[in-house]
């Protein structure tokens, strides 16, 4: 059974991609299996865990529930994209998560990072339970929570000049 | 004074924290081999029936199907030695495996699973364990001829009664309930639990000649690797299992049989075959922790002591278990038996077959099961006396000397008792850190009092404790120095996200006097790695790190016997730091060695040099090629009784809750935690297992649940909507979650550590329920710890 392909040019981590996708296919599918980057990790494929969450326009959302070909046109973030491209130097969440392991077997670490960074672009000093409220929709089955909301909170630190990356 | 080290006890970031926060780690789910095929599976929809006929023949006309197998057309083998044959005629759960596909893509071979006719004969099923042992009951698997697991003519569990029960005693219970001021007795359930692994399963296969490879997502390579071997007809040689990194273990990471099947469809099409689970297939394929019915009663006296303890298991063992009667005996032989100082003890406990999910490993591994029990009938026994919850089990709590047993034993024989190691004297210790972070002493009330009543939201404070084996199977590892003095630690050990790797760097690391990033890890390449049983039973550090030292310190040996003679001085004089081996005295002066002076296969003498040190990288050029294995040592004897000494390690959970009695909503406020791990190797990632262990305990009694229809016995809920795993929101605030890691060092471990990360399992969920009986009044004894649950108890 083929379906029509269709071209579209996604722009993802700054750089354009020309592809022909079926209607169908999702931001988490193109992603993954047309352009390789596997940083999105798939925990449930039907937009229930918040693994697979990337900025979009600057907004954290579920790329399996998304259409590829919504996403013309849009500004897409994954992780691969996060730490600086010239210097390679790591973005101050992706810091923290390394220095405070906030992470353990690390599917749900993107997901969080991304979602943390749409938050902190936006408030600069949350309190725990702003960062709670945010994180409620990413599931981290190893259960990481408390040094999650630590290493997000040591970030802003850092985001806000207080404290050294 | 405390020992000095230099990486041991640090709190170090992971060695694999890079790759995970900028998404290039790869797992099995993101490898791609060229000219792969797909394989997707076709399950039962019945929950007991017989395939009467099977017809594929339209699936394999469908372009770009390249095999099909089912029962008629695979070997007749039990994988693992279990019940089931690889694919069966007659199936024993919805959700089997009836049928095996490969396709050019996942879609073409899903379409072929809809064109696959197969007409089944239903057979009566039975789903729990009280109507499966109804006298007259249909059996779950008519083939085997009782409705409870005992072992097999292929796989004999010598133990079991000739009624299908495995039982352990210690004195005489009848005596002991004679001798009790108090008896408090009841019935109590344990629900079942899926381990939602973050990732679900995945496989690849690929042939070269007679020689496989496979790679699979597993936590335990050689169990799988030995399974491909035996079901596929290989030897053991042929057979090449990569299984690194893996995601999210929690016990259940396993293949099981799908890598065979896998194996077989790249067999016979000559290609590479993938095949990764869904969300769905990985919920009703694979396996889920059993759920329990017990009944338990104990005698006390007005003074505390604990005179009888009997309790009668029955789990619920689904269709099949990978893990024989392992789990149930673990139930029996550690928590019921051990984890206080009963003087009379019996335990009985039986397999029941029923046509459901098969279960098998998850944290804890029985304990949990046992605890969520007993845990809550203790805490009636310290009632009934009127002692304080926290001072009862101060009193009666296992510890140093005392009589232990390990599951092995009480499964095969010889039910003899060893005893605890002198470590275990951190329970009371545990006990009391516990109860201080808790702020027990302001907050207890006393029986029947609440911490606080503010309309018709109530607080209570409860505690439970628990322990799990920290030290058991059989274990080694090689060192490989390499010529720049790097060395590889090669190990059946995997990092499934509990930081196994970046604890055996720290421990290979401190014991060569290497740099942390001189020590790299290969893990799980059956090809290339000595045996272990894998990380099962939290036996990553106890057994597997402990083997692994043990190898550094005969490859140290070998290199201070070539610095002996490169410095002229004698080996017990030398010492290892920062990558070079020292004078002792002279590494005060800070005297730096010189960088590789020796040629390959010749030793300079660093002393007519007139150097004081010497690097390893200069040693291990000279030396070529220096290894040193080693093995699990053989079991600890106590010298004065001559008894097997026995490692466990202990937790202990004080739980805050608020109940609100209108809508049964219940807030689990603060968690107060003491877990003894003998050592930390690294406090920061263990810490972060132990929240692991907890909040996979709070999801397990407060919302996870595995809802099987009466009618089909297909999983109503295997989605993560409606399968409630914990949020950020279920879980305390940061300063509520505290967590205290108790070190007595253990004569087994690495610089004194034990295993300990599914201790923590144990005493959440009965602490739990303990606290809500302070905040209302009403004892829980049923599975769950829900709204619902706490409504029908008040009443309402």
């Amino acid at each position: 059974m083929l379906m029509e392909l269709l071209p579209i040019v996604l722009t993802v981590n700054g750089e354009k991609h020309e592809l022909m996708v079926e209607p169908s296919w999702t931001l988490a599918y193109v992603i993954r299996e047309k352009l390789g980057l596997f940083g999105t990790k798939i925990m449930c494929d039907e937009g229930e865990c918040g693994s697979c969450t990337l900025l979009v326009d600057g907004k954290p959302m579920l790329s399996c529930l998304m259409l590829a070909i919504e996403c013309e046109g849009r500004d897409i973030l994954t992780i691969e994209g996060l730490a600086d491209k010239i210097t390679g130097e790591l973005h101050p969440i992706q810091k923290t998560f390394v220095e405070l392991s906030g992470m353990q077997c690390g599917t749900c670490t993107p997901g969080m990072i991304l979602t943390a960074k749409a938050l902190l672009d936006q408030n600069s000093n949350p309190t725990e339970d702003e960062v709670r409220e945010t994180l409620a929709g990413n599931l981290c089955r190893c259960g990481n929570y408390k040094r999650i909301t630590e290493c997000v909170l040591a970030a802003a630190k850092i985001m806000r000049g207080e404290a050294n990356g | 004074m405390a020992e000095e080290f230099s990486l041991v006890g640090k709190r170090l970031p992971r060695a694999d924290a890079l790759e995970k926060v900028n998404g290039q780690i790869r797992h099995v789910t993101d490898m791609e081999l060229p000219r792969m095929l797909y394989a997707k599976f076709l399950r039962s929809p019945h929950a007991h029936a017989k395939i009467t006929r099977i017809d594929t023949s339209r699936a394999e006309e469908l372009p770009g199907v390249k095999c099909v197998l089912t029962h008629k057309n695979v070997p007749k083998v039990h994988p693992r030695r279990k019940l089931e044959y690889l694919l069966d005629e007659t199936v024993h759960c919805a959700g089997e495996e009836v049928a095996a596909v490969a396709a050019e893509t996942k879609e073409i071979a899903e379409e072929a699973l809809d064109l696959i006719k197969v007409e089944y004969e239903v057979l009566p099923a039975v789903f729990d364990t009280e109507e499966a042992t109804k006298p007259g009951a249909p059996l779950a698997h008519s083939e085997y001829g009782s409705s409870l697991y005992h072992g097999t003519d292929y796989n004999p569990v010598p133990r079991f009664t000739p009624e299908g029960w495995l039982t352990l005693q210690y004195g005489d219970v009848g005596k002991g309930f004679k001798q009790a001021d108090y008896i408090v007795e009841g019935k109590y359930k344990t629900p079942r639990q899926y381990n939602c692994s973050p990732l679900p399963r995945a496989v690849i296969c690929e042939w070269s000649g007679s020689e496989l490879t496979c790679w699979a997502d597993t936590q335990i390579a050689l169990w799988a690797s030995q399974d491909l071997a035996t079901c596929l007809g290989l030897p053991q040689s042929k057979v090449r299992l990569i299984s690194s990194p893996v995601i999210g273990g929690y016990g259940a990471k396993e293949p099981q049989k799908i890598a065979t099947l896998v194996a077989l469809l790249a067999k016979k099409t000559g290609r590479p075959v993938k095949a990764a689970f869904s969300r769905q297939e990985d919920f009703i394929g694979t396996m889920s922790r059993p759920s329990y019915e017990t009944y338990g009663k104990i005698g006390v006296k007005k003074n505390g002591t604990i005179t009888a303890m009997q309790t009668r298991m029955m789990q619920n063992w689904g269709r099949d278990c990978a893990y024989d009667s392992l789990i149930l005996a673990t139930s029996g032989g550690v928590t019921s038996s051990m984890l206080y100082r009963w003087q009379n003890s019996k335990w009985e406990g039986c397999n029941v077959i029923t046509n459901t999910i098969e279960s098998g490993a998850l944290n804890g591994f029985g304990d949990p099961e046992a605890g969520f029990c007993i845990e809550r009938l203790i805490d009636e026994a310290a009632e009934a006396i009127g002692m304080d919850p926290v001072e009862f089990r101060l009193k009666n709590c296992m510890r140093a000397g005392d009589r232990a047993i390990e599951v092995p034993n009480v499964v095969f024989g010889p039910a003899e008792w060893g005893i605890l190691g002198p470590d275990l004297d951190s329970f009371p210790e545990c006990i009391r850190r516990a109860a201080q972070k808790a702020e027990w002493k302001e907050k207890w009330k006393g029986w029947k009092t609440p911490v606080a009543v503010h309309g018709s939201k109530r607080r209570g404070i409860g505690i439970a404790i628990g322990t799990h084996h920290g030290a058991l199977w059989q274990a080694s590892a090689t060192i490989k120095m390499n010529q720049d003095g790097t060395a590889n630690v090669l190990t059946m050990g995997t990092e499934i996200g509990q930081g196994f790797k970046t604890a055996m760097i720290q421990v290979v690391a401190e014991a060569l006097g290497l740099p942390f990033e001189s020590v790299n890890v290969t893990m799980a390449d059956t090809a290339v790695v000595p045996a272990s049983m894998g990380n099962i039973g939290s036996e990553g550090t106890s057994s597997m790190i402990t083997v692994a030292k043990l190898a550094a310190d005969k490859v140290r040996h070998k290199l201070f016997q070539m610095a002996a003679e490169s410095l002229g001085e004698k080996p017990e004089n030398l010492e290892a730091k920062d990558g070079s081996i020292y004078i002792k005295a002279a590494s005060e002066r800070a005297t730096s060695a010189s960088e590789q002076k020796s040629r390959l296969g010749e030793l300079e003498s660093a002393k007519d040099r007139g150097e004081t040190g010497i690097s390893i990288a200069s040693l291990c050029l000279a030396g070529f090629q220096i290894t040193a294995s080693a093995n699990m040592p053989v079991p600890i004897i106590d010298e004065k009784t001559g008894k097997v000494v026995y490692c466990f390690s202990v937790a202990v959970t004080i739980a805050e809750v608020e109940v609100d009695t209108d809508t049964g909503e219940l807030n689990v406020l603060k968690l107060s935690l003491a877990n003894d791990c003998g050592r930390a190797i690294n406090p920061q990632i263990l810490e972060n297992q132990v929240d692991m262990s907890v909040t996979l305990a709070n999801g397990w009694v407060r919302s996870e649940d595995v809802i099987i229809d009466k009618n089909t016995g297909a999983m109503l809920n295997p989605n993560l909507l409606d399968y409630k795993i914990m949020t950020i929101l279920d879980m305390p605030k940061m300063n509520d979650m505290q967590e205290t890691l108790v070190e007595f060092p253990t004569p087994w471990g690495p610089f004194g550590a034990k295993g300990c990360s599914e201790t923590g399992m144990c005493s959440p969920g009965p602490a739990i329920a303990n606290a809500i009986y302070n905040a209302i009044g009403v004892r829980l004894r049923g599975a769950h710890l829900s709204p619902e649950s706490i409504l029908e108890a008040l009443g309402k």
